[in-house]
């Protein structure tokens, strides 16, 4: 019965941190962390930019979410399209973008780069050669924006102690199991965790669906040769920013990731691939996740000791309070920064997939283990060893094999079959 | 050249996805071409009055909604996407043997045309309307449940009215329409959004209706490709 004491206290820390990051979310959404960094947002400050979009595959929605760029309010700015491989299914669609859009200073880069291990970096290199202007931002291509995107992001950049500007983002378009997952967990821990460490740590946690730089900023800190051997170049860039002195801005403008037709595989494979980012850049640190997850700290005694009274009641007040605090950040806070929120079908997730928290919550708490038996990643068809600061090293082929059969990929293949087989069931009976 | 997927189905019939939700779909992925060919079943046999009845096949009394539904739709998609909706139906004509069952697209249909009618009275309709033929899955499946093998079995008889005939349908290939030299054409057969990744047609030619069907129905500047993820 100790042990259930301990459990709960956990959990109950747990949600102590729980309640920080909200605070945090209210605190970041309302007021741009940048007003401390002195921005004046006069509105007559509208530099020329450069958008660099990284191309690869058809992502969600990706006819609506390049257009979005096209459609922006802002004087002068032009699109850079970047390609590996003309074959590439994005190429088609960027093209009809291009064509519908004549007026806009649009170009298609394809041009193979192999400069480092990241395919992202490798594919921004050619794009960031050609841009013409001083501010670059890079955007990703499951990104969506308003119309006042670029007016709202610049004005941080008016202050010249500004380096980096990045954007909190919102989980949109929510058609699938894996969907529904994704954005549940991109608008509480991930919007909660980048917002608590922006506000009350003063550390930089830029996401890279959205970074706007000046280039002399980019390549007083190297560049992207500096990152192109890096998974997470977009915390490195963050972090070099910040150590050479120049601000980083979370800007509360919130940007739609959207992810409407995710499998299950797809959300594992990339929550994995975050948990072994972080643990190799924060070492220690990655144990409070762990402790952060109150959802699953209370179910662990459920598995420990059998379900009981006393057990069912932990984890289920703990799941309770949990899909009221998420719910509370998806409909109350976020919606009020919605922008375009019309636009997507499916835009937040219904209520009744609030129900799938605890699911989620337990599941990544089970994913939360992978890391420390596996540093092997896959993305975007590449498999990689990832060393301190998510720094990339190649497979060799003998390696790859046994990797498929290492703890960490059957506990992964476990996780994802058992899933597979209860959606299977539950839709042969329905 | 234009990417096109001729044999797609929404919730009109037997699909799981809504209308719209489809087109939006296929703009997106930055298709030129698509046509909706919903399911119209025969109903002269217990299959087709249970289909009749689930509301898996459109009817005489549902076709107008369909048209105007998929009209305005098709509007939606040139202004949103440039891309061309192509109006169709899939004529599925089920029975108990796959020898006795066959399933026929019919591209730029006008007014409705009944499943139960005799082959020959379905294509001359279709001709008059100056629909376009093809024959649907020809030959045996990957899932032989859902074999329809009666226009191949007498093809000898029915070639002449059919323009093309599906050479693959979603990640099945019919040799057999290679070797025989039949006009083809590759679509997907969509009911589910995970069912978009699969074969399809590229068409050289230019994106309008008469276009598109004189490029199927003689054939030249015709391939195929596996739309991957």
């Amino acid at each position: 019965m100790t042990g259930l004491w301990i459990f709960a206290a956990v959990s109950f820390l747990g949600f102590m941190a729980y309640a920080f990051q909200l605070w945090a979310v209210r605190a970041a959404l309302k007021t741009a962390s940048g007003n401390d960094a002195g921005s004046p947002a006069s509105g007559l400050f509208v530099p020329p930019i450069s958008i660099l979009k990284p191309l690869k595959g058809l992502d969600d929605n990706l006819f609506d979410n390049l257009e979005s760029f096209c459609n922006l309010d802002y004087p002068e700015y032009e699109i850079i399209f970047s390609f590996q491989n003309r074959n590439d299914q994005a190429f088609k669609v960027a093209g009809k973008i291009r064509d519908k859009y004549p007026h806009r200073d649009i170009s298609l880069v394809v041009e193979p780069c192999n400069a480092g291990l990241n395919p992202k970096v490798n594919n921004l290199i050619p794009a960031y050669r050609r841009s013409k202007h001083n501010l670059v931002l890079i955007s990703d291509s499951n990104v969506m924006v308003g119309e006042d995107y670029l007016k709202e992001i610049v004005k941080h950049m008016e202050n010249p102690e500004v380096g980096l500007v990045s954007n909190v983002i919102k989980g949109v378009g929510s058609h699938s199991m894996g969907s529904v997952l994704e954005n549940l967990h991109l608008n509480s821990f991930i919007l909660g965790s980048v917002c608590f460490l922006d506000r009350f740590m003063g550390m930089p946690c830029v996401i890279g669906k959205s970074m706007l730089m000046r280039k002399s900023d980019l390549d007083a800190i190297g560049g992207f040769d500096a990152v192109k051997d890096f998974l997470a170049e977009d915390y490195v860039i963050g972090q070099r920013m910040h150590q050479s002195g120049r601000k980083v801005v979370l800007s509360n403008y919130a940007i739609h990731n959207v992810n409407s037709s995710w499998g299950l595989d797809r959300f594992i494979n990339r929550h994995t691939r975050w948990g072994k980012l972080r643990w190799q850049i924060g070492g220690v640190k990655y144990l409070s996740e762990l402790l952060c997850n109150p959802v699953f700290m209370a179910f662990l005694p459920v598995v420990l000791w059998g379900p009981s009274r006393a057990t069912l009641c932990l984890v289920l007040s703990a799941s309770l309070i949990k899909i009221a605090g998420d719910y509370y950040i998806g409909t109350r806070v976020l919606s009020g920064v919605a922008t375009d929120a019309g636009r997507i079908d499916g835009t937040v997730p219904r209520m009744s997939c609030y129900l799938l928290v605890p699911l989620k919550d337990i599941l990544i708490g089970g994913l939360w283990f992978v890391p420390l038996i596996s540093s092997t990643v896959a993305w975007r068809g590449n498999r990689y060893r990832i060393g301190k600061d998510s720094q990339l090293f190649p497979l060799a082929s003998g390696l790859q094999v046994r990797t498929l059969f290492s703890p960490a990929m059957l506990l992964q293949k476990a996780i994802t079959g058992t899933l597979r087989m209860a959606y299977s069931i539950r839709e042969r009976s329905a | 050249m234009l990417l096109c997927d001729f044999h797609i189905h929404t919730r009109y019939s037997d699909g799981s996805v809504e209308l719209s939700r489809v087109v939006d779909l296929y703009g997106q992925a930055g298709f030129d071409v698509i046509a909706i060919t919903d399911h119209v079943v025969n109903g002269d046999n217990p299959i087709g009055k249970m289909a009749h009845r689930l509301k898996l096949s459109i009817r005489e009394d549902t076709f107008e909604e369909y048209m105007a539904h998929l009209q305005s739709e098709a509007e939606r998609a040139r202004n949103k996407y440039g891309m061309l909706v192509i109006p169709g139906v899939e004529i599925s004509k089920n029975y108990l043997t796959a020898d006795k069952s066959a399933h026929l697209l019919l591209l730029d249909i006008k007014s409705f045309i009944p499943a139960c009618q005799s082959y020959e009275k379905i294509f001359l309709s279709a001709k008059e309307q100056g629909a376009l033929i093809i024959a649907c899955h020809p030959h045996h499946m990957s899932d032989m449940s859902k074999d329809t093998l009666f226009l191949w079995n007498n093809r000898d008889k029915y070639a002449r009215y059919i323009d093309a005939w599906e050479i693959a349908n979603r990640d099945d290939v019919f040799n057999v329409i290679s070797l025989k030299k039949y006009p083809y054409i590759a679509n997907s057969d969509f009911h589910k959004t995970r069912h978009l990744y699969s074969w399809k047609t590229m068409l050289n030619c230019d994106k309008d209706v008469q276009s598109v069907k004189h490029c199927i129905k003689h054939n030249k500047g015709v391939s195929i490709t596996l739309f991957r993820q």
